[in-house]
């Protein structure tokens, strides 16, 4: 007896599958296609094969790749510790608990624009609080604008992108915190355990997939982030906070260079997808470790 | 009664809506701001033009500087042109280039009402591509008091790039202001002050023979007047655009800084002096950056003469003085008006008088990336990087990239 085919589960996915289709597949090929050509203000493009690649590799696009990677990893690194121990001090039985857990929102709720344009006035070395500050307490003897030199500028941009993006952070694993059964705990403080040794032995193991996961997002998220280093630097001076995606809006949309900055912007996506991939693999690998055990 | 009545507001509506419905919609993209005292002004003409043209209604809309040019770009470029926009006539040529303008045409009198260099700056392949609205010429503002004190005797304020050197000096090392402001940030008016500067030191980015000549001896003595000037400019110049400075001179916070003739309206407590830009050690006479934005017509929005009647009605000479006038822009056209203007306020002498030597913003078609090369060259120098014959030998082999 051969069974008939039934058509109804695929209509039924056909939707997804359109949408998917309309606002990923096609917006993929279409930069990877516009990618091969010359595509600028100009009306018309020819096919110039891998040429585009080959110029951004000619370029210091290495650098801006290396940059990128080093942007990340500070950013990501600091939101996953500060939003640990945020999540930690808000799990806490302190009075007024709830009270925090909403004050700790601001950074994240306020548009991103309106706070970074906060932190380019505390940068600013004339009337800015942070050099005003460190004049006051002797850490400074004049002015000093944290925007106008390229190391400072690029920590600048990635204190802004952690005062951004831990909120959000600290609530992810706060959530992932209190779904720890209590039981383990108090079996181990009956031991004896210190806090800071149940800590390391419980709570951390316990909430590393949590950490990994936000840190793969999070990753995603700081790799693309776009308006912080824009609206502080604009990728500047000389070109010390140009991230990937500064370096492609840039190409593609400051100089009209459709074609190179299309180039870039698959750059980026092959870089996210090595990256996430690995991280994937190292999450299985953790997850099969964890199981083992 | 009460049944007429409503059947006459019924027509009065329907009316009224049919109106609403045949009036086109003409956008009209504006950089800058919408509280800027000239755009009042506008306003004011724009309704007059409305209401001669009443099958037309104008969208007006304001887009800082920062964004406006991408804006109004990208939305040509992607099919849905605004159909006027007020634009910096630096990015004319590109617009040109890609078949996105409106050609305008100007009758021999228009054109010969404007001054030379100024309609020099829309012209591209022969033709011209905008229309003239607002122009902008540099000087020097010196703060009078700081002068005073640290103890300076130069009445007419700095006129010579040593003059300029002696004063930020001694500013800096007798009061607690810092001598001149540089702009460095990763900005237009970043290069638009460079090339005051350069072209008050007999320099030129490309010459009448459309040669790149920016890696000149010119060139390499204004970027080591610039290193030179570190130590006696605000900290960090990099951090910092035209618009950032003004504060700190309102504040008395630096001495010197180049602007133009609106600034005189921002300059706070200042008690300011204004003279024209230092001439430098190669250069002669007075020259400045001439600066034009542009009421552009782009192709495709389906009302392009109703944009081209109403940006000529714009810049119709009493109009357009008007304009000019609230704005404090130094105006587009020789008039009766212009040469009365000296007389109405002697600051004016040093925005008019160097027109004749001022030089043009140079017509690249990627401006954007001119600008970003010369920015980065400068802030190179600035940070130490690059010295000056490397920062102008960094430039001018890109432009002649571009060129090419």
């Amino acid at each position: 007896m051969t069974r008939r085919f039934d058509s109804f589960p695929y209509l039924l996915l056909l939707p997804a599958f359109l949408l998917t289709l309309t606002i990923v597949a096609w917006p993929l090929f279409e930069t990877f296609r516009l990618s091969l050509t010359n595509a600028s203000l100009r009306p018309g493009e020819e096919y110039v094969g891998f040429e585009n690649y080959i110029e951004i590799f000619e370029d210091d696009f290495f650098e801006v790749i290396q940059r990128t990677f080093v942007w990340m990893f500070f950013g990501v690194a600091l939101k996953l510790i500060v939003g640990t121990i945020g999540a930690v001090l808000l799990n806490a039985a302190l009075p007024g608990r709830n009270l925090f857990r909403i004050l700790i929102m601001p950074p994240w709720i306020v548009p991103i624009a309106i706070g970074v344009f906060m932190w380019s006035w505390m940068y600013n070395g004339q009337f800015g609080m942070i050099s005003g500050v460190a004049q006051k307490i002797g850490m400074l003897s004049g002015p000093f604008e944290f925007l106008a030199h390229k190391n400072s500028a690029f920590f600048a941009t990635i204190v802004t992108d952690v005062w951004v993006g831990t909120p959000l952070v600290a609530l992810y694993l706060l959530a992932a915190m209190q779904s720890i059964p209590k039981e383990l705990h108090e079996a181990a403080w009956v031991d004896g355990a210190s806090r800071f040794y149940r800590f390391r032995r419980i709570t951390l193991p316990l909430l590393a997939p949590s950490i990994f996961t936000m840190g793969l997002l999070s990753a995603i998220w700081t790799f693309n982030s776009f308006d912080i280093i824009w609206i502080l630097t604009e990728g500047g001076p000389r070109g010390a906070t140009t991230t990937m995606i500064i370096d492609t809006y840039k190409t593609a949309i400051s100089r009209f260079r459709f074609g190179e900055g299309s180039a870039r912007a698959v750059m980026i996506l092959l870089c996210l997808t090595a990256f996430s991939a690995v991280n994937l693999m190292l999450m299985a690998r953790a997850g099969r470790k964890a199981g083992a055990k | 009664m009460k049944t007429r009545t409503m059947l006459f507001a019924g027509a009065a509506l329907a009316c009224m809506a049919q109106t609403a419905a045949a009036q086109e919609e003409l956008h009209f993209i504006n950089c800058g701001s919408n509280d800027a005292a000239e755009a009042a002004v506008q306003a004011k003409h724009v309704a007059a033009w409305e209401a001669d043209n009443p099958e037309f209604s104008v969208n007006m809309e304001y887009v800082p500087w920062g964004q406006c040019q991408e804006k109004a770009i990208t939305l040509a470029s992607a099919g849905s042109p605004a159909a006027l926009a007020y634009l910096g006539s630096r990015v004319l040529p590109q617009l040109a280039d890609a078949g996105l303008l409106k050609p305008v045409e100007l009758t021999e009198e228009e054109a010969a009402s404007y001054e030379p260099s100024v309609l020099a700056t829309i012209q591209f392949n022969g033709q011209n591509w905008g229309v003239p609205r607002a122009f902008s010429t540099r000087a020097l503002f010196y703060n009078k008091d700081l002068f005073e004190q640290a103890g300076l005797d130069m009445p007419d304020g700095p006129q010579t790039w040593e003059d300029v050197m002696t004063a930020a000096k001694a500013v800096t090392e007798n009061t607690d202001a810092r001598g001149l402001g540089i702009a460095a940030a990763s900005f237009d008016n970043t290069m638009h002050q460079f090339l005051s500067w350069l072209y008050a030191n007999g320099g030129e980015v490309i010459n009448a023979d459309g040669e790149v000549v920016f890696d000149s001896p010119e060139t390499v003595e204004t970027l080591q007047f610039y290193a030179d000037m570190l130590p006696y400019a605000q900290e960090g110049p990099v951090a910092y655009d035209r618009g950032k400075l003004e504060p700190l001179f309102a504040e008395g916070k630096i001495a010197m800084m180049q602007q133009s003739f609106g600034f005189r309206a921002r300059t706070g407590d200042a008690n300011y002096g204004v003279t024209w830009v230092p001439t430098g050690p190669s250069g002669e006479g007075h020259s400045t950056l001439l600066i034009t934005d542009s009421l552009a017509v782009f192709e495709g929005s389906g009302v392009e003469d109703a944009a081209m009647s109403l940006a000529k009605y714009l810049s119709e000479t009493e109009r357009q003085a008007e304009f000019d006038d609230v704005g404090g822009w130094t105006p587009v056209r020789d008039t009766e008006l212009t040469r009365a203007l000296p007389g109405k306020d002697p600051n004016w002498a040093y925005f008019l008088g160097s027109v004749a030597e001022g030089g043009p913003e140079p017509q690249v078609v990627d401006y954007n990336a001119l600008q970003d090369v010369m920015n980065e060259s400068i802030q190179g120098v600035i940070l130490g990087e690059l010295s000056p014959e490397e920062a102008a030998q960094e430039v001018a082999d890109e432009l002649n990239d571009l060129i090419d």
